[in-house]
């Protein structure tokens, strides 16, 4: 009961928030909300897991084009779709993360950096499949149980989706999971002398938060009912990365700070710097790592109690 | 006499041409502190990882309550009773003390990853998390359980590094030099936990080089030299041992 | 026959490019162990000054490239100590410089985006257009320079390695630092000058390409890529496994796009999978590091 109370209260005002806005503001709404999503599944696997990914956001991607090439192209029931898009999330981050976790150093970021950019020509070359360079759209969330669901309440569906895997998250970073996570992140080989199986705790986040970004990335699909290889460049696994550390990696609050600013950042720059404030993210996180490791989180902590 | 829990037998090690420990022998009894010196070069940290799984063996056999052991990774061989504790202390950086202390206790939790995700794991969380905490008041950390472990000095690193090896509830703590970069006091405060731990039933096996702290402390004592067991004994006969002398004497190092 | 002949120099020419790439990472991860995806955004920013001072303001080729070159030391020199030089002093971890180079790749990548119009920017060749056949050999006039260019830095850099003391001391820091600092070698100018060095071969190799692609904004992100290729299959033990690997790479690009019946731009994936197959079955390289 105490369960349901904790995470009912946010889920009700987040979404509650979703009836006051206009249209145009809903859909800033939902894309702020799922880069939340999306930056603590990645704060899972690099702040706390300590691994360099690239990979995030085109799991993500796959997400999205696995439910609707499942739903649209061979018209198969939405459940099912959503459990194949898992599973085929999962598959895919096992090939990846199997053979390279088992190596020392890189190997990670560079086999994802890999698989990213490779994900995109896929897209780009998949003909009526993928829908080639223009993607798919013109296409819209299947009812279910004869119910249409839309607007607000599509974002509550997102806010659920958020909550969900805040709390999920949550739960494995208070338990022996994350704890065996930050103790690989800071130190493998006494991790292993503690009886850490490196390499299975490894992949099991990776495969994890994977299979989380490709969830948050089917609920997206629905966003703007449409999906193209340009949404899905590796411009944006930077930008999930650069959120994670200018909010400060490692701590879930970091990781939601990070994406609120970095996704609201260029609505008020705009009208100052144009089209590139890519350039003030860059900086921002040079910044970061230069004068504060541990983010804006850090700083708030220091400013709350001073020592 | 109690039985042995520990049997190395025939442990060869190799690097290229040269052989770092050769046909080596012996067993640590049930709660006892077994010593284990030797000059620099001896062979003893090459024995220590051989048991501990960081280095493969060329040859032998290791025996842990009568399963073989050599050749297990580092993970398999903690959770099967065997902790340890490293030379240069290595904690998690990112965590406060208590959370170290409850990652020493990993394999000893038994909840699934799907019945944390269900929430159902709190409990053996509450219970783990009291007993790390008493770990930690017993090695005299008490004050210091949430204190962030980058803030701790060397003595206190070392005390740590025992707490957490204690939360894996093994059978034989392996110790790599544990006197190595502590004071006077401090020696005196780890010999009585030491003494703390083998009374609790704990086999313990200490490569050391300090013969100082180790001969009062030690039931019994190995001796090694060019990788080869040289003398076995309880640390009056190895004080006394002409061989022992020879081999450690010839160094610099003078003997209690 | 004939065919693959016809391919020979200009595949030779595209691997010359990423055996540069390939030396820049080279260069700059065996002393220090950073891997620096800026090695794309440097040749992007040499391009641009190949268009800047050769295009725009039509200066002679051996003048502005020696300009070029010269700046693009001096970037390397700045980068390092903007990005990494006080992350290393503090001892922070290793991915920390990493991570702030990832900053620098964007700062960089914006300042030109901002400064240029987003559209391809042309750059000259050095000797012009033409063609040099040899026998059966043949292929464009810059094919033939790039080639000539990339020996040459090849040969002074195994040359530095194995004959100077200097290269030597580059080579005791990237075998251990501890040691290599109490024998008295300056770390942060060793550092210091990998990262000129690497910005160096990097601008180099962008100077190169840019006739044959245009200096674009987002040119970079791909040559990083094919560089690193490069150096997994080459492995970072030995300088010549750079170049090794930047030809392997090249010929297997323009050997699958011209007989594999696959779409063209699935050409593009063929260095991202041979990077994924060499970093699963042979992440240590196709050359062993000398003992």
């Amino acid at each position: 009961m105490s369960v349901i109370a904790r995470w009912l209260g946010p889920v009700l005002l987040l979404s509650g928030a979703a009836f006051l806005l206009s249209d145009y503001h809903n859909d800033v709404y939902r894309k702020m909300l799922l880069w939340v999503a999306l930056a603590l599944g990645y704060n899972f696997l690099f702040g706390i897991c300590g691994q360099v990914a690239f990979s995030h956001f085109a799991f993500y991607g796959i997400g999205a084009y696995s439910v609707v090439i499942l739903l649209f192209q061979f018209h198969l029931p939405l459940p099912l779709a959503i459990v194949l898009g898992v599973v085929i999330c999962v598959l895919v981050a096992l090939a990846v993360a199997i053979p390279s976790t088992r190596l020392e150093g890189f190997y990670l970021a560079l086999a994802t950096l890999a698989l990213a950019q490779l994900f995109v020509v896929v897209l780009n070359e998949g003909g009526a499949l993928t829908g080639g360079t223009s993607g798919i759209a013109n296409y819209r969330l299947p009812d279910i149980f004869g119910v249409r669901i839309r607007g607000p309440w599509f974002t509550a569906v997102i806010v659920l989706l958020v909550v969900g895997t805040y709390a999920v998250l949550w739960r494995l970073d208070r338990s022996w999971f994350g704890r065996a996570c930050r103790a690989v992140r800071d130190n493998p080989e006494a991790a292993a002398a503690m009886g850490v199986n490196v390499a299975r705790t490894k992949v099991i986040a990776f495969t994890l938060t994977s299979a989380l970004a490709g969830i948050a990335g089917m609920v997206y699909a629905f966003v703007d009912n449409t999906v193209n290889p340009p949404i899905f460049g590796i411009d944006n696994a930077f930008l999930l990365l650069f959120m994670v550390i200018v909010g400060g990696a490692g701590r879930h609050a970091g990781a939601v700070i990070g994406a609120v600013l970095l996704f609201l950042l260029p609505f008020w720059l705009s009208p100052v710097v144009g089209h590139h404030h890519v350039l003030v993210f860059g900086v921002l996180v040079l910044a970061a790592i230069l004068l504060q490791p541990r983010g804006l989180i850090g700083l708030f902590d220091f400013a709350k109690k001073p020592s | 006499m109690s039985k042995a829990i520990l049997q190395v037998r025939n442990l060869t090690k190799r690097f290229g041409g040269l052989t770092a420990v050769s046909d080596l022998a012996f067993e640590v009894r049930e709660g006892e502190i077994l010593g284990m010196i030797g000059p620099n070069g001896a062979g003893k940290s090459t024995t220590f990882n051989l048991i501990a799984g960081t280095y493969s063996a060329t040859e032998g056999e290791v025996q842990f309550s009568g399963e073989p052991v050599l050749g297990l990774p580092p993970h398999r061989i903690a959770a099967k009773g065997i902790m340890r504790t490293f030379q240069h202390n290595r904690p998690f950086g990112g965590m406060p003390v208590i959370e170290n202390v409850m990652v020493g206790a990993h394999t000893r939790f038994t909840s699934t990853l799907w019945s944390v995700v269900a929430g159902y794991s709190r409990k053996e969380e509450i219970e783990k998390r009291r007993r790390a905490e008493e770990l930690v008041d017993f090695v005299g950390l008490g004050d210091l359980r949430d204190a962030d472990v980058t803030t701790l000095s060397f003595g206190q690193g070392r005390l740590l590094e025992i707490a957490r090896a204690l939360a894996g509830e093994p059978r034989l703590i392996l110790f790599d030099e544990p006197a190595a970069g502590l004071t006077q006091d401090e020696l005196d405060r780890l010999g009585g936990i030491m003494r703390g731990i083998a009374a609790r039933g704990i086999a313990m096996l200490l490569i050391e080089h300090d013969m100082h702290f180790l001969l009062p402390l030690a039931h019994r004592v190995v001796v090694l030299n060019f990788g080869a067991k040289i003398a076995d004994g309880l640390p009056g006969e190895i004080r006394a041992d002409p061989a022992v002398m020879d081999a450690y004497l010839g160094g610099s190092h003078a003997a209690a | 026959m004939q065919d693959f002949l016809e391919l020979a120099v200009g595949a030779a020419a595209s691997g010359c490019v990423y055996g540069l790439l390939a030396l820049a990472y080279l260069l700059m991860i065996r002393p220090t162990g950073i891997i620096n995806f800026a090695v794309g955004e440097w040749a992007m920013v040499a391009a641009f000054g190949g268009f800047l001072l050769l295009s725009k303001l039509e200066w002679p080729y051996p003048l502005g490239m020696a300009a070029v070159l010269g700046f693009m030391l001096l970037v390397g020199w700045a980068t390092e100590r903007i990005a990494v030089r006080p992350l290393v002093a503090r001892g922070a971890p290793l991915i920390a410089p990493i991570l702030a180079l990832l900053g620098m790749l964007v700062i960089f990548r914006e300042i030109v985006s901002i400064s240029f119009p987003p559209d391809p920017h042309p750059v000259p060749y050095a000797f012009g257009i033409g063609r040099l056949d040899f026998g059966l050999l043949g292929g464009s006039y810059q094919s033939f320079f790039i080639i000539g260019v990339t020996l040459l830095v090849f040969a002074a850099t195994w040359l530095f390695f194995e004959r100077t003391l200097a290269g030597r001391m580059f080579e005791a820091v990237a075998l251990h630092r501890r040691a290599a600092a109490l024998m008295g070698i300056n770390l942060f100018r060793v550092t210091a000058l990998s990262f000129a060095g690497g910005a160096g071969a990097a601008g180099l190799a962008g100077l190169l390409v840019s006739p044959n692609i245009s200096a674009h904004y987002q040119m970079g992100v791909p040559l990083a890529i094919q560089g690193f290729t490069a150096l997994v299959i080459g492995g970072v033990g030995r300088v010549e496994g750079a170049l090794l690997g930047g030809l392997l790479l090249a010929f297997a690009e323009q050997l699958t796009v011209r007989y594999a019946p696959i779409p063209s731009g699935f050409a593009q994936g063929v260095p991202l999978l041979f990077l994924m197959v060499f970093l699963l079955v042979r992440p240590t390289g196709l050359l062993k590091a000398r003992a």
